[in-house]
């Protein structure tokens, strides 16, 4: 049973990581950036580049060193989020909401068979990983590292949360959420903010990428398409544009999966997750935490 | 759920401007038909997966068929024409496949070679029946292909029921007790998986204990891991393609499962060692049919790939090989490409040297013997195990 929980929250931190980028855009300019899961498998790749270039470190020194490459590519993913919007978003940003829509999914594609085409169709492998033996606590297998993932996805949550709730930054982007005309007559530079917001969405999806290449190994160009699903369907329940609802929708869907999983065997185990989130969206439309009033980033 | 609603609406838009861009090109493909020449080329048609998650074989499948065409027109071609290749995306996903399939019809394909995913491979079946273009399947092998009967389709790999055959043989040589089967829910894994179980749930050692399907293209399997070690299986045999197989031997082997793993023909890669690291990949076996790495005396024609590509061949390279020399073969004998021709040529074929021996069909369009063998990975190299004779 604590098995399962774990399983559900490890693979749940996951989602919400790459969730939350999605929510923060879709609150600040309403739109669903489906190009968003390729951002992670960006991540992914920007982060193997780094490890090639850097060469062979012993074991050892491979978690500070992972720290290191992660923010390295939280950086450059995250600038290439700011470029993507600044491409085939802001200049649509006044064009019915479908065209934005459509842009995003070839967006998408675009990134996707980009990558294809650069880093080959051929799986890669992560050069440094984390492996590592398992201990038994309260009856689940664990290993340290997947306790370091944990806690780093934790603390840029957390550090997320404080920056939208506790500072002039989080406060201008959920001004423009409320309402972006009024926000820009009050003298916030409405294009700069959705920048900055694109580039915290896609560093934390970058994060995510490289969180899992580093423990997974195996990368490859298409690997963003479903957790970019999955991602969706966290920020949908835990309350698409709501900050915390979304890290506890991530949270919700891992654990569905998981349980979803052992009750009912493998080939259930999306009807069983998609099947709740149909049921639950009927009954609560705005999702765990999103309500109408709530303030939206 | 592996296609958002937006995704799929967008490939279904593409097939059907395929299918209409096709209905006009049909036309023009029959009049071609009509004026063909003694010095038209004889045209190859390959479907291989070149995007999507399987996009790492197509080259290894389209090179060594370039390879045999290349061999085979420097000897003059075939009939005094020369063999030419079109090879289309399958992606090996079902609505890209007949998108391909009808492209290939379109530009006027004598026979067909491709064919790696089953799933994808299906339904291109009727497609190219109903032009009349004989099929020489170098790769996919569920039994559904096969299963119609139609007179067109022959496989030259092992069938999946041949493969399940030669799992239960090592499976019970082991000397395993309970044995889990994990599929991906694809056409080809879950054909071999039931019929693996099929023959373990007759009376004998062995007993299938779970039946597990798993999601494909994804990273986290350790909800699929926590059911399998549940059932304390000293077997695990994972039918399906080698991303997930990788992933799968390791987090089996990172969970703390000591017993034997075995893996499936798409699996057999090096890329899968490579993904489940040396040290987790060590020790599992696979059925598989001939492949470069296990093939007797194919030194020449690997360094032949080798000079030609500056890459090793790959999975199922043999395989696509042979089929384009049967093919030219069978062109040869049916003093042409009319379809019934060739059809009759290749059911009348007997001894053809080919990799996996000497070829004749079974009434059902298969191989007589699948040639299944099992491999096992040893110091990070896939190698032959047991040749299962």
């Amino acid at each position: 049973m604590t098995q399962l929980v774990w399983n559900g929250l490890f693979v749940g931190s996951f989602y919400a990581l790459v969730a939350l980028g999605y929510s923060m855009v879709y609150g600040i300019i309403k739109l669903l950036n489906f190009a968003h899961g390729d951002l992670y498998m960006l991540g992914a790749f920007v982060g193997f580049a780094i490890l090639g270039a850097v060469g062979g470190v012993s074991s050892s020194m491979a978690l500070p060193l992972l720290l290191v490459v992660l923010l390295a590519t939280m950086v450059l993913t995250g600038l290439a989020g700011v470029a993507l919007e600044r491409i085939a978003y802001r200049p649509l940003r006044r064009a019915p909401r479908l065209s934005l829509l459509i842009t995003a999914v070839g967006a998408s594609f675009a990134l996707e068979y980009g990558m294809r085409a650069a880093a080959g169709a051929d799986p890669r492998v992560y050069p440094v990983r984390l492996g590592g033996t398992s201990v038994e606590v309260l009856g689940a297998r664990l290993t340290l590292q997947q306790l370091v993932l944990v806690g780093v996805a934790v603390v840029l949550m957390i550090g997320l949360n404080l920056l939208i709730t506790r500072t002039r930054e989080g406060r201008a982007m959920r001004a423009i959420a409320l309402d972006p005309r009024t926000s820009s007559l009050m003298g916030i530079d409405v294009n700069a903010v959705i920048s900055r917001t694109f580039f915290l969405g896609s560093a934390l999806a970058g994060a995510a990428g490289v969180m899992a290449g580093a423990y997974y190994g195996k990368i490859d160009f298409l690997m963003g398409f479903l957790i970019g699903l999955k991602a969706f369907t966290a920020a949908v329940i835990g309350g698409i544009g709501n900050i915390p609802g979304t890290m506890l929708g991530g949270l919700l869907l891992g654990l569905l999966e998981s349980f979803g999983t052992f009750w009912l065997g493998g080939e259930w185990r999306d009807v069983f997750a998609f099947g709740v989130l149909i049921l639950f969206l009927t009954v609560r439309p705005t999702g765990l935490l999103g309500e109408r009033v709530t303030e939206r980033v | 759920m592996r296609a958002t609603p937006l995704k799929s609406l967008a490939s279904l838009a593409a097939v059907g401007l395929l299918v209409t861009g096709c209905g006009q090109g049909l036309l023009g493909g029959d009049d071609g038909d009509k004026a063909a020449t003694a010095n038209d080329p004889i045209v190859l048609g390959m479907l291989i997966p070149q995007s999507g998650s399987e996009a790492a074989i197509g080259p290894y499948m389209s090179n060594a068929a370039q390879l045999a065409l290349d061999e085979i027109n420097a000897k003059g071609g075939v009939l005094g024409r020369k063999l030419e290749l079109k090879t289309a995306d399958d992606a090996c996903d079902a609505q890209s496949a007949a998108a391909g399939a009808n492209k290939l019809v379109t530009e006027g394909v004598d026979i067909s070679v491709g064919g790696y995913c089953s799933g994808a491979t299906l339904p291109t079946l009727p497609i190219f029946g109903k032009a009349n273009i004989p099929m020489i399947i170098p790769a996919a092998n569920s039994q559904e292909l096969v299963d119609q009967k139609l007179k067109h389709v022959f496989l030259i790999n092992g069938t999946g029921s041949q493969q399940a055959g030669a799992a239960e043989k090592w499976i019970a040589k082991q000397g395993a007790k309970s044995v889990v089967l994990m599929h991906d829910n694809t056409s080809y894994s879950k054909d071999i998986a039931l019929r693996t179980k099929a023959l373990l749930d007759a009376p004998g050692d062995a007993e299938a204990v779970l039946v597990e399907t798993v999601t494909p293209k994804e990273s986290d399997y350790s909800a699929n891991i926590t059911n399998v070690l549940a059932k304390k299986p000293d077997f695990v045999y994972w039918t399906g393609y080698f991303q997930e197989g990788g992933l799968i031997a390791r987090q089996l082997r990172q969970a703390g499962y000591k017993g034997s793993i075995m893996v499936g023909d798409g699996s057999v890669s090096p890329k899968l060692v490579e993904i489940a690291g040396a040290e987790a990949a060590e020790g599992v076996y696979a059925t598989m049919t001939q492949t470069p790495d296990t093939l007797e005396g194919a030194e020449g024609w690997i360094a032949a790939y080798k000079k030609k590509y500056n890459a090793d061949p790959g999975p199922y390279s043999n395989q696509a090989y042979d089929a384009v020399r049967l093919a030219a073969e069978a062109v040869t004998k049916a003093g042409g490409t009319d379809g019934a021709k060739v059809i009759s040529a290749l059911e009348a074929i007997d001894g053809f040297s080919m990799f996996s021996g000497p070829l004749k069909f079974t009434p059902e369009h298969t191989l007589a013997n699948g040639g299944f063998q099992i491999l096992v990975v040893k110091d990070g190299k896939i190698t032959l195990q047991d040749s299962l004779k």
